[in-house]
């Protein structure tokens, strides 16, 4: 199968959803990347992200658990799909593959 | 201020219904929701709706809009139940709408181009029309009290006949003032009366009239300096304008309180300095007092003159509710009868009614007494004008779209092949052609702001673009949405019914219905600019006619100058002199001029009279040798020095012998005003107006007049000129010299005939050449379309000739029947508005004719073109394509 491809953004939106302890959703999602990232984001720019991996099937989604400051609307559940799953491995392993390839001591060199 | 509710802002929510994928709506808006009352209680309500407004707003990206189509392959588990509707106003297929056009329209240049010019021109001088009309409203409309403002008028009865006219007594306007609480404020106003203004040493010529106290109470009027109250209250304030407060005294300020010497003679203070608004349509330069004129014209004040108009404005009550004004037309109707006590005797009846002041200006005629048209018949006309105009050049685009659609077939029929539905080919083609008008409404922007000058001074108006006014951009964009409406129209119906199937197999036949409105539509232009063509003829004609018929006495070679200062006290010394220079060969004088009368009256009486008839005669006092300088002919004699009773004798003429019923006029008796004299002479008839009326009996009597006529020797203008100026200058210092040609005068009689001539010339030229243009893009179509067809003609040994009669014989047969149908429908028009003249020129067929021969012709020349090219076309080139 082809190679994965994730954005630096679609990535970590796809980390927080397979961290996430509690079931994720919209808002918790959107908290958590601002959190993780110190960064402000909009909701939409998450939302917009949630929708295409799922179009990219690297996530699913289910709807409920409907609250009245929602105004009765359900929430959209996502969870990640075995594609998900296998993306971020690759994405991982892929990243070890390379730190390991690091010369030795070359950080140092270069004084970071 | 109520309490706002706790929940986020409405607008917001309103906006993400409208354009978020019903898919996502729910979720993404509950989420929205949901962080918005958590910030309530974070941050407070304010904060919080500005905050849930702001995120709405970063939803407005194409990725969630409801006619995004999401990209292929979603996940079989996918709970995007409803699909998005790709819509006609996709971005994509805009710009693919956009991209074909701008295809199109760059590869078919020659017939891109005649398309747009042929419609920036039609726009152009619609738009022109628009302009004027629009000017025309607004004459008249700059009162901030209009609607309570009347104009009184006088509705006379006499002899059997009824007329209305705008003449009325000089002391109406106080006695209405006085008698009818209904009426707030009542002025007169005068005639126009040119005077000679001095002040120090400055000198000249003003035009102005005299008008009544309340004038600038009633009229919105900017007075740059004084009050309305006190204008013209005193009997010598004179209101001048902000013009000549600027000439005389250098601005509004020091004008006020200044003197100025009038005819040499009397002096006036500057009440008032008013700035007269460019759409008022009684124009001054100064305004004189009522008492004034009443103090210098004994006669006004008689009942039985009606020689002044009338003004009033009615009350409003608290409320703002005015009285019923017919209930006050009621009240003030049989005033006259007060006043006139042997009117009734005589069997006569003068009745007042009131017009709306703001009507008056477009509804000025009156028949039989009763409101008839006016400068509205104009301007109705030109609307029509304007309409057919742009009609033609909308014509000329449907028909080239229609007649290229074969182009075009193709592309329609993948298109619907891949989807498209019949509404977005008609919104595509439609769209099109709005783009198309748009550049042409451009153009005809431009245009028409280089016209605009000289439009403006051949109309004499103040037309500009109005870019701060609605009704302008109303105008515009109104004119380009019907334009395009109309021109992408039929092209859009016809094209999107295409069957893709017959299209792609190539075998496109267009119905003979598609043929025949094609045709019809040829037919309807050139009907349209054969109206236009024989509507210019024929006014053209009757112009000429007027200007050119034999008035009854001769016009070329009279001048006219006013008499004034010492022109008037030593007319005598003036006279004798000026004969012995040379150029002169008679002087005399008038009351008014001879197509300018001074007035009517019916109180003239003589024996054998009915006493229940009463006769409306023209009057004027005129010097002696006055059928001499005016090239009259006079049966009996004119006056004379030689018979010293002279001045209770009376000229009469041929018309008002009649009317009499003398049969052998000279010596009979004739009284006019209580004075009885005998007839001298009985002047030959002539036109003592324009040739809307017919000839009224007149009455000419010895004595002053206000015009120095001199007739000049056939041939010696210029000398007869120097003479004048040289002597008015030596004899009567004071005054600035001025004459006018008889003859000028004649032709201001006719302006808004002459005008209308003039722009009908343009525009029916206009029309046709639009027609022509369109003319042009068929036949250069047909011919291309039948390029295989002559080649193989001209193989089997056709002649050059007679290709071109095969190829211009379709097009003459349209123009024929073009013309068969608008000839009946033109001669009924032009009768119509020849209605209006008691003198005018006979309909002649050969009119109808000439334009018909005019319109084959022009076609004939356009195709021509086309069809010789394509007639001498090589028929190797043409059918070696295959």
């Amino acid at each position: 199968m082809r190679r994965a491809f994730l954005g630096e953004f679609e990535e970590i939106v796809l980390l927080v959803v397979a961290a996430c302890s509690e079931e994720a959703y919209g808002v918790n999602i959107w908290e958590e990347v601002q959190k993780q990232t110190g960064r402000s984001i909009t909701m939409s720019a998450v939302h917009a992200t949630l929708y295409r991996l799922e179009e990219k099937g690297y996530l699913e989604s289910s709807m409920g658990g409907a609250t009245a400051e929602r105004g009765g609307r359900r929430k959209r559940f996502f969870t990640l799909t075995a594609l998900g799953v296998r993306a971020l491995n690759d994405i991982q392993e892929m990243r070890n593959r390379l730190w390991e390839a690091i010369p030795p001591g070359k950080f140092q060199l270069i004084g970071g | 201020m109520k309490p706002r509710p706790v929940e986020p802002p409405r607008w917001a929510d309103q906006l993400l219904e409208t354009f978020l994928s019903p898919h996502l709506l729910e979720d993404a808006q509950g989420d929205l929701h949901e962080v918005f009352y958590k910030r309530v209680s974070e941050v407070g309500l304010a904060k919080a709706r500005r905050e849930y407004g702001w995120a709405v707003l970063t939803y407005l990206n194409p990725y969630f809009f409801k006619t995004f189509r999401h990209s292929a392959g979603k996940p079989a588990t996918s709970h995007y139940t409803t699909y998005p509707q790709p819509s006609l106003f996709h971005s994509a297929m805009v710009r693919n709408y956009l991209k074909i056009a701008w295809r199109n329209i760059a590869n078919n240049k020659s017939f891109s181009a005649i398309n747009i010019l042929g419609l920036a021109l039609g726009m152009a001088c619609s738009l022109l029309i628009l302009l004027w009309i629009q000017n025309e409203f607004r004459v008249d409309a700059y009162n901030a009290n209009g609607p309570q403002l009347y104009n009184v008028m006088e509705r006379q009865f006499f002899d059997g006949k009824v007329e209305a006219g705008s003449g009325t007594p000089g002391l109406l306007p106080d006695e209405l003032k006085k008698e009818f609480p209904e009426i707030a404020y009542a002025a007169g106003i005068s005639w126009e009366q040119e005077r000679t203004f001095s002040v120090g040493d400055k000198l000249n010529k003003e035009k102005g009239r005299w008008a009544g106290a309340d004038w600038f109470k009633m009229y919105s009027i900017p007075l740059l300096a004084g009050t309305a109250e006190t204008a013209l209250n005193a009997p010598t304030n004179i209101a001048i304008s902000q013009k000549l407060a600027q000439n005389y005294f250098g601005s509004p300020q020091a004008a006020m309180g200044k003197s100025i010497r009038i005819g040499n003679k009397d002096d006036y203070q500057v009440s008032a300095v008013f700035d007269i608004p460019p759409t008022s349509s009684v124009t001054y330069d100064y305004l004189l007092t009522w008492k004034d004129m009443l103090n210098h014209n004994e006669w006004l004040k008689d009942w039985g003159t009606s020689a002044t108009q009338t003004r009033i404005q009615l009350v409003v009550d608290r409320n703002g509710v005015m009285d019923d004004p017919a209930r006050v037309e009621a009240k003030i109707k049989s005033l006259m009868k007060k006043h006139n006590p042997d009117m009734a005797k005589r069997g006569s009846d003068i009745q007042l009614f009131l017009q709306p002041y703001q009507e008056a200006y477009l509804y000025s005629n009156f028949k039989n007494g009763y409101q008839d048209g006016g400068r509205i018949e104009y301007v109705r006309l030109f609307g029509i004008v304007a309409v057919f105009i742009l009609l033609i050049a909308c014509i000329n685009f449907m028909n080239l779209a229609t007649a290229r659609s074969v182009k075009r077939a193709r592309e329609v029929g993948v298109r619907k092949v891949v989807g498209a539905g019949r509404g977005w080919l008609i919104g595509q083609f439609i769209g099109e052609a709005m783009v198309l008008t748009s550049i042409a409404l451009l153009i005809a922007l431009g245009t028409v702001w280089l016209l605009l000058p000289t439009f403006n001074s051949l109309t004499d108006k103040h037309i500009t673009y109005q870019f701060t006014d609605a009704t302008f951009w109303a105008i515009l964009v109104g004119m380009t949405l019907l334009t395009g409406l109309i021109a992408g129209s039929y092209p859009a119906l016809f094209l999107s019914s295409l069957n893709p199937i017959r299209v792609l197999k190539g075998t496109i036949r267009f119905s003979s219905g598609a043929r025949f409105f094609r045709q019809g539509l040829v037919v309807f232009q050139f009907a349209l600019s054969m109206l236009l063509i024989i509507g210019t003829i024929i006014v053209y004609r009757q112009i000429n006619f007027i200007q050119t018929k034999n008035l009854g006495f001769d016009r070329e070679g009279m001048l006219y100058v006013s008499s004034e200062g010492e022109l008037e006290t030593k007319y005598d010394t003036f006279k004798e002199e000026l004969l012995q220079m040379p150029g002169i060969q008679a002087v005399t004088k008038m009351d008014g001029t001879p197509t300018n009368g001074f007035g009517s009256t019916s109180n003239v009486q003589w024996p054998g009279k009915n006493p229940k008839a009463s006769i409306q005669f023209q009057f004027s006092k005129v010097g002696y040798d006055f059928t001499k300088t005016l090239n009259v002919k006079v049966t009996g004699r004119d006056f004379s020095k030689d018979f010293g009773a002279d001045s209770t004798n009376y000229l009469i003429n041929e018309t008002a012998a009649r009317r009499i019923g003398y049969k052998d006029p000279i010596g009979k008796p004739l009284t006019l005003w209580g004075k009885t004299g005998t007839i001298v002479g009985v002047l030959a008839d002539y036109h003592q107006s324009s040739m809307h009326t017919a000839i009224e009996p007149f009455i000419a009597k010895l004595g002053e007049g206000q015009i120095i006529i001199v007739r000049v020797q056939p041939g010696q203008t210029k000398q007869a000129l120097t003479s004048l100026e040289t002597l008015a200058r030596q004899m009567n210092p004071k005054f600035p010299f001025r004459y006018r040609f008889a003859d000028e005068a004649f032709q201001t009689l006719y302006r808004s005939e002459t005008l209308v001539g003039t722009l009908a010339n343009y525009f029916a030229f206009l029309a046709i050449f639009i027609s022509c243009l369109g003319l042009f893009g068929l036949a250069a179509f047909m011919a291309e379309q039948r390029t295989k067809e002559i080649g193989v003609r001209k193989v089997l040994g056709a002649s050059v000739a007679s290709i071109i009669a095969l190829l211009s014989q379709d097009f003459i047969k349209l123009v024929l029947v073009a013309i068969l149908i608008s000839s009946p429908v033109a001669w009924y028009a032009m009768r119509q508005w020849l209605q209006e003249y008691a003198y005018k020129i006979d309909l002649d067929w050969w009119v109808f004719a000439l334009a018909g021969l005019l319109a084959i012709g022009i076609a004939l020349l356009t195709i021509s073109f086309q069809s010789i090219k394509a007639a001498l076309m090589n028929p190797v080139t043409s059918l070696r394509s295959e």
